[in-house]
């Protein structure tokens, strides 16, 4: 009987950037978050919703978001997920188009404000399963 | 939930709340057996259908409880997950099965074993598919955010929030089931670890396992077990939570504010006429803020209802009488079924060290769960009880 060939299966590697889908890093120029306006009914949401959760539409036009915002509330967190380095910093975001953003925050405990203006920034968020850092949106203090 | 006929607790159990060796299916018994006999109920046949409220430990809960108790073969055991909302749930489900005929009694019970299974020093959080959790989301950060806020908007302190904290183990210090129940100083309270700014240790809930059991049944079956103190079960709704991703108001809470108007409407009992309250007490924020969402007093007005002792012994209404959530800990899918078991156990003055007097005739009780991105909470469960005899 033919031995079976033993074929490893390459891992394949973990993501590095969180999402395309969210956020676009052009070369040399400012990173933006992408809103999605649906064509049905003209609901603008991030992230991208499928269906719209309004109309249930199923077609999309990509906005790009404002960079900037106002931070509406925020925690310095001492006690964090498994794996991730303490403290960090998340808050709520509201942007110009009417869109709330939960992410991390770029800077030092005990430094930020409800209402202040923030940008968007990039940055590691979390290690992936190869313990490369993953990039993803975030914020700091405009 | 329109009730179609009434429906009644015939008896509840509760285990001790805290870090346990045995696992949540011995929790689970424990308080489910401790119901069985509160119920005078002589044989496993009796129980028509059995819900069991659970989040973390695994799968076919309900089955691994009650098979040792000889209740499976033809009764449906169900198993319910909605994070903290599980037990409360299980519970409604039970009610539904009798008000609508199909069982003359059913049991709804919550257990949860954390402490077997979890590493220490970890916050719990919403899924990993969740887009708040990929972004370091954790349910203290939640909290914590709409405590922010709140201080913002109303110049309250941290002192301010310390003062739950204080209120509610000074409720459960006699209370044999809530392990963190005392007196407490509200400096010892502000200097406790600082877990997710402005909430310190003793401001958020432990981390625990514990059980809870509700039986409930017909009137006919009230009148066949004998029970001298039937409890009338006013009102018993569940919601889910409105998403969207637009600005909102998180010193209030939507799907509170929902499901509290929705419960008063169908008990016909208004806010005002609650003599005692068990909610989401998780963190002391969620307290305050639910004052305000459940309609105890106005808008903005949730630290004066506080420091006028409106919350306490003597107050508009008592709540946490058992210690709440700060006091007892939180097994996730426990605790929605154990504020049910205490609340019934207050309105029969079964106390002792911990009876709020006069002796209740009304009582609430409320849990959220889960945090989900673009919601305030996936669910809430909420139910009102009276006294009927």
């Amino acid at each position: 009987m033919a031995e079976k060939k033993k074929v490893k299966k390459e891992k394949e590697p973990d993501i590095t950037f969180y999402h395309p889908d969210l956020l676009a890093v052009p070369e040399n120029e400012p990173p933006y978050l992408k809103g999605y306006k649906c064509k049905k009914c003209g609901q603008l949401d991030f992230p991208k919703v499928t269906p719209c959760a309004n109309c249930w539409g199923e077609e999309f036009e990509m906005v790009p978001l404002s960079r900037k915002g106002t931070l509406y509330s925020f925690s310095d967190l001492y006690i964090g997920q498994p794996g991730l380095e303490t403290p960090y910093i998340c808050g709520y975001i509201d942007l110009p188009e009417n869109v709330r953003i939960f992410a991390m925050l770029k800077g030092e405990v005990n430094t930020f404000k409800c209402n202040e203006e923030v940008e968007l920034t990039t940055g590691p968020i979390r290690m992936n399963t190869d313990g490369l850092p993953i990039t993803s949106y975030m914020f700091q203090k405009a | 939930m329109k009730l179609q006929r009434d429906v009644y607790i015939a008896g509840v159990g509760e285990t001790v709340f805290g870090k346990h060796k045995i696992d949540y299916d011995e929790l689970g018994r424990n308080a489910a057996f401790q119901a069985i006999k509160a119920s005078n109920i002589d044989s496993p046949g009796m129980i028509g259908s059995a819900y069991v409220g659970n989040a973390h430990n695994g799968i076919v809960t309900g089955q691994t409880i009650f098979k040792d108790l000889g209740v499976c073969g033809t009764t449906p055991i169900i198993n319910v997950e909605s994070a903290c909302s599980a037990g409360a749930m299980a519970v409604h489900l039970a009610i539904k099965d009798v008000a609508y005929g199909l069982t003359e009694l059913s049991m709804g019970v919550g257990a949860e074993n954390h402490t077997l299974r979890r590493k220490s020093g970890t916050a719990f959080m919403p899924a990993m598919n969740d887009i708040e959790t990929v972004h370091g989301g954790v349910m203290t950060g939640k909290y914590a955010m709409r405590a922010t806020r709140y201080m913002y908007e109303t110049g309250a302190t941290i002192e301010d929030l310390a003062l739950i904290t204080q209120k509610s183990r000074r409720h459960g210090k006699n209370n044999p089931h809530a392990p963190f129940g005392g007196d407490y100083t509200i400096q010892e309270i502000i200097d406790s670890r600082m877990i997710a700014y402005p909430l310190t240790l003793h401001q958020c809930c432990g981390i625990v396992d514990g059980a809870g059991a509700v039986v409930v049944c017909s009137k006919e079956m009230v009148k066949k077990l004998g029970i001298e103190k039937p409890v009338k079960v006013r009102g018993s709704v569940v919601t889910s939570g409105p998403y969207h991703n637009r600005p909102r108001d998180i010193t209030g809470d939507d799907i509170t504010e929902m499901t509290s108007e929705m419960l008063y409407e169908e008990s016909g009992i208004g806010p005002k006429d609650v003599d005692i309250l068990e909610l989401h007490d998780a963190f002391t924020i969620a307290e305050l803020l639910y004052y305000e969402c459940m309609q105890l007093c106005g808008k903005g007005e949730g630290l004066k209802f506080l420091r006028d002792g409106q919350a306490t012994y003597g107050g508009q209404c008592v709540v946490s009488p058992r210690g709440g959530m700060l006091s007892y800990g939180h097994p996730i899918g426990a605790s929605g079924a154990a504020q049910i078991a205490a609340n019934v156990k207050q309105l029969r003055g079964e106390c002792n060290g911990y009876q709020v007097e006069p002796i209740p005739k009304v009582a609430m009780s409320h849990v959220t769960g889960g945090g989900l991105s673009g919601t305030e909470h996936a669910a809430c469960t909420m139910h009102m009880i009276t006294a009927d005899w």
